[in-house]
């Protein structure tokens, strides 16, 4: 359970990433616009992360 | 110190695990975007996801705030109970006041949506087409909703669980479809192009993406009855206000970027963009979640079959949530002495705050009664027409929810800057990041920059809300006005100070706070921190 819960997490990640690599992309052309995408990807990252902090402190319990 | 003191009052607290504290949070705010998106799609039009990323950084201000405050004074009035001790009596009630009105809003507007919502599977209940049906069966919710908690019958955590777990996943199916099969990014850039609202719809379209984010009193009730929510609470917490941050971006960018399934027209036979099917049609509004996961490509098919009644059952289990918090909150207030006894009287056949939980219902059914009037009235409507910009019953209900969220979200974070000056000595196992070291009165205290950053958002749509809802500037400040003459004239009465605070000894409060949470550990730091404090004044003063 743990580990699928660690596999969603690091998804969460890279989904993040993906998002935030296609957005700085899009800069030039989207300007301002791009702005809400950038930090939709940069929530998804810190939640991922977040989770994955708190799976590993699980872990360093059990 | 009434550390090991036992007291005969029965005690609210169960064990709720960090799954629990989760779905509680999220059945409550979880269901807003449910309700948020429509409104703010037709204000905010080409800038909604601009309205919801506004909107949502002050919401993250918010919820850190109340994760901090929760799981240092883990007690379920939430936040009137925070502003009461950090700012004063009179504070205290304004913060409470206007979170009772919106728990009474909470309870329609909820119960309102949930029918709209169920109305994409039973057209019979649009609302403009049987306003007076509609009308009946939001009345029949909320006064079912009463009884039912009048006679003590609450949907269960693991009940919340469960919805709040087929919802996330849910979710997270629509908007991957979504993204994958349905958005193009040169849409959504070319719709933020082209449809950029005037400053006065953007500004109407932010307050109203507010409204996707209310419920954070959910963490603390949540901590009320969770053991150990120093710990817990800041675990889910973080994870409640970043996955609901995320959907309503998500949701925004792909509304405006959506490349629909199905063509949509509108009546002359011309194709619309998917978020042109919202402004000025207040049953679409109502129900936006549902048309856009029926726009998905292939999961749409199956989504448009479910998600109406998952909406329905979320926004059910909110609206539920507004009748159970208004008495909570109202029980809370009375013990403090911001209301009268009335309200923390428990009925000894059920057991329930029954006047309180029967009065705020009856608040409920005012305020249905006055969003309903214009569809069942034309002469109502043609005065709302002339008067308030033609607003109709689901603007109405809004404007009020935006203002009383913004209006105490605003003493919040007051009452968390002057919690960390005036009581520096309570152990604080969460604090919201970037603060300022200071000393205050003799005590070394942290100020917290972010409260400020808040502070200033958070008002800042409270002004936009003002200036933006002709209802809602003279409703919601009414509201205010009103309760506040209550309370001067119920202080009075009682002999109580009127503009001052009564005295408590919050040193007690705080110890029994956390015995009585389990956080033995941390009881035993502040008792520590309290006597080194005592005795650091002592060697001062000789």
């Amino acid at each position: 359970m743990l580990f699928f819960r660690a596999l969603l997490a690091v998804a969460m990640v890279l989904c993040g990433l993906v998002i935030l690599v296609r957005m700085a992309q899009a800069l030039p052309a989207g300007g301002f616009a791009v702005l809400p995408g950038i930090v939709l990807g940069a929530a998804m990252i810190a939640l991922g992360v977040h989770r994955l902090s708190l799976i590993a402190r699980v872990r360093g319990m059990m | 110190m009434a550390a090991g003191s036992k007291t005969a009052e029965p005690e609210l607290r169960r064990s709720v695990t960090p799954w629990g504290s989760f779905s509680w949070g999220y059945s409550d705010v979880g269901a807003d975007i449910f309700v948020g998106l429509g409104l703010v799609l037709a204000w905010a039009a080409g800038a909604s996801n601009v309205a919801f990323l506004f909107a949502g950084v002050v919401y993250v201000c918010i919820g850190l705030a109340y994760t901090e405050l929760a799981a240092t004074y883990p007690v379920a009035g939430g936040g009137q109970y925070f502003v009461m001790r950090g700012l004063g009596d009179i504070f205290g009630f304004v913060a409470g006041w206007a979170v009772l009105l919106d728990f009474t809003i909470d309870v329609t507007l909820f119960a309102w949506t949930s029918v709209d919502y169920t109305s994409q599977l039973v057209p019979s209940l649009v609302n403009s087409v049987h306003p007076w049906l509609h009308f009946g069966v939001v009345l029949g919710l909320v006064v079912g909703l009463c009884l039912l908690n009048v006679i003590g019958v609450r949907e269960s955590t693991t009940f919340n669980g469960v919805v709040s777990a087929l919802d996330v996943i849910s979710e997270t199916c629509i908007l991957c479809f979504g993204f994958l099969f349905a958005f193009r990014p040169q849409l959504l850039v070319h719709t933020m192009q082209m449809h950029w609202p005037s400053s006065y719809d953007l500004m109407l379209g932010t307050s109203l993406a507010i409204i996707s984010f209310v419920g954070l009193e959910s963490i603390s009730q949540a901590a009320q009855e969770t053991q150990r929510p120093a710990s817990i609470i800041p675990r889910t917490s973080v994870s409640l206000i970043l996955t609901i941050l995320i959907f309503a971006l998500a949701y925004s960018n792909l509304a405006l970027g959506l490349h629909p399934w199905h063509p949509i027209t509108d009546a002359a036979g011309h194709p619309q963009q998917f978020w042109q099917i919202f402004p000025n049609n207040p049953d679409n509004q109502g129900k936006a979640v549902a048309l856009l996961a029926a726009q998905v490509p292939y999961y749409g098919a199956f989504a448009a079959l479910y998600v109406p009644v998952l909406g329905a059952v979320l926004l059910l289990i909110s609206s539920n949530s507004g009748v159970f918090g208004s008495s909570r909150i109202a029980y809370a207030m009375s013990t403090s002495n911001l209301l009268p006894s009335l309200f923390a009287r428990v009925d000894r056949k059920f057991r329930t705050p029954v006047i309180s939980i029967v009065f705020f219902s009856a608040i409920a059914v005012v305020e249905l009664i006055f969003a309903a009037a214009p569809a069942l009235f034309p002469a109502v409507s043609s005065l709302y027409t002339r008067f308030f910009h033609g607003e109709n019953g689901l603007d109405f209900l809004a404007d009020l929810y935006a203002f009383g969220a913004a209006t105490s979200y605003s003493f919040v974070f007051l009452g968390l800057i002057g919690l960390r000056l005036t009581d520096p000595l309570s152990p604080r196992k969460f604090r919201i990041p970037l603060n300022v070291p200071m000393r205050f009165r003799g005590e070394r205290v942290e100020f917290p920059l972010i409260a400020v950053v808040g502070f200033i958002g958070i008002f800042s749509i409270l002004m936009f809300t003002l200036f933006t809802h002709p209802l809602g500037r003279i409703f919601g400040p009414s509201w205010l006005l009103l309760g506040l003459l209550f309370y001067l004239a119920y202080r009075r009465y009682r002999r109580l100070p009127v503009l001052r605070s009564q005295p408590r000894d919050w040193r007690n409060a705080q110890t029994e706070i956390l015995r009585r949470a389990g956080e033995l550990e941390l009881m035993d730091e502040y008792v520590a921190n309290v006597k080194a404090s005592d005795a650091r004044r002592a060697g001062q003063g000789t």
